[in-house]
């Protein structure tokens, strides 16, 4: 069987508690009827402030929800979304959830088995904490990178980039 | 990933990757019930959603397939195809019992969302899905 993924894995994953497993953001269309335009990937533009006080950000990368209405050219949605946040040093870093293989979220410590890093459960895709795709699992590139901010005491989630922290 | 070109044209030659195909059935009968059904519609594109964030690169969640009175054989037609196609794992969401030739059904529970504050709803949806992620992976790991 080629999903690979174990029947131990993912029970470990479904486990692991609604909270952290929800991870997924949440879109609700404001006139909530029509599907598919609301898939469009929509990454960001100018930044957005999150409710999540950069103190509370530590070196262990933590779920900021980020939410930003989104028009196309028949309705608006407000859509949230979330970046992996971590401390390195001084520095913020936010990584995108959605996995570089075919698109599933990625969870942090996801997986027993390796604690220290972010886990796909849809074929057992694994990342370093800097986003970098650990060879030998199915995703063919790194984690992409959000721009993050401080304002104010708060996160702020910008432009979604091609990662720059594993060359 | 859905019905969509695009995503179809990735799922032709990623079929042993995305395995799972799921169908979410609903009525859209004119009855005394239309206007629960038009609830069922809406809760179940929500819980749509959030399956597609979270499983999108294992996951065909094929477009809402009506019914309309008491047969659903078409759907059996529908998963023949799916299965011929290559697709390991079919699914089927309903909020009415459905017995169909060799499908598992997940049952969806109704919840009354209409004027529903978006927190609330935001966390039925949650915790209904929830339950048929479980199912699913039940399913995955049978
Ligand atoms: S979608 Fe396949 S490993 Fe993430």
């Amino acid at each position: 069987m080629s999903s690979k993924v174990t029947r131990r894995q993912f029970l470990n994953y479904s486990l692991m508690g609604v909270g952290s497993f929800m991870a997924a953001g949440m879109i609700l269309p404001m006139g909530r009827f029509a599907l598919d335009p609301l898939f469009k990937d929509a990454a960001a533009g100018s930044d957005i402030q999150t409710s999540i006080k950069v103190s509370e950000i530590t070196e262990e990368p933590t779920k900021v929800d980020f939410t930003y209405n989104q028009k196309d050219a028949w309705y608006e949605s407000e859509v949230t979304e979330f970046a992996w946040v971590y401390k390195d040093g001084d520095k913020l870093i936010a990584l995108s959830p959605v996995c570089k293989h075919l698109g599933c979220t990625v969870t942090w410590a996801g997986d027993d088995g390796n604690p220290d890093k972010f886990f796909c459960p849809c074929h057992n895709g694994l990342y370093t904490k800097d986003g970098n795709n650990v060879p030998g699992t199915p995703p063919r590139g790194p984690l992409d990178q959000y721009e993050v901010g401080d304002k104010d005491g708060f996160v702020t989630i910008g432009k979604r980039f091609e990662n720059e922290l594993v060359k | 990933m859905l019905y969509t070109k695009n995503d179809l044209n990735v799922i032709k030659d990623e079929i042993e990757f995305i395995d799972t195909a799921i169908i979410p059935v609903v009525d859209i009968d004119m009855d005394n019930l239309s206007m629960n059904r038009a609830e069922h519609i809406e809760f179940i594109q929500l819980i749509i959603m959030m399956l597609e964030k979270q499983l999108k690169g294992r996951l065909l969640i094929t477009p809402l397939f009506t019914v309309v009175g008491e047969d659903a054989s078409q759907v059996e037609v529908f998963n023949n195809q799916l299965k011929e196609y290559g697709f390991k794992n079919t699914i089927v969401l309903s909020f009415r019992e459905l017995s169909l030739e060799g499908i598992p059904v997940i049952k969806i529970n109704h919840v009354p969302i209409s004027d529903m504050d978006k927190d609330i709803l935001e966390s039925m949806v949650k915790d209904e899905m929830t339950i048929v992620l479980k199912e699913i992976i039940r399913i995955w790991n049978s």
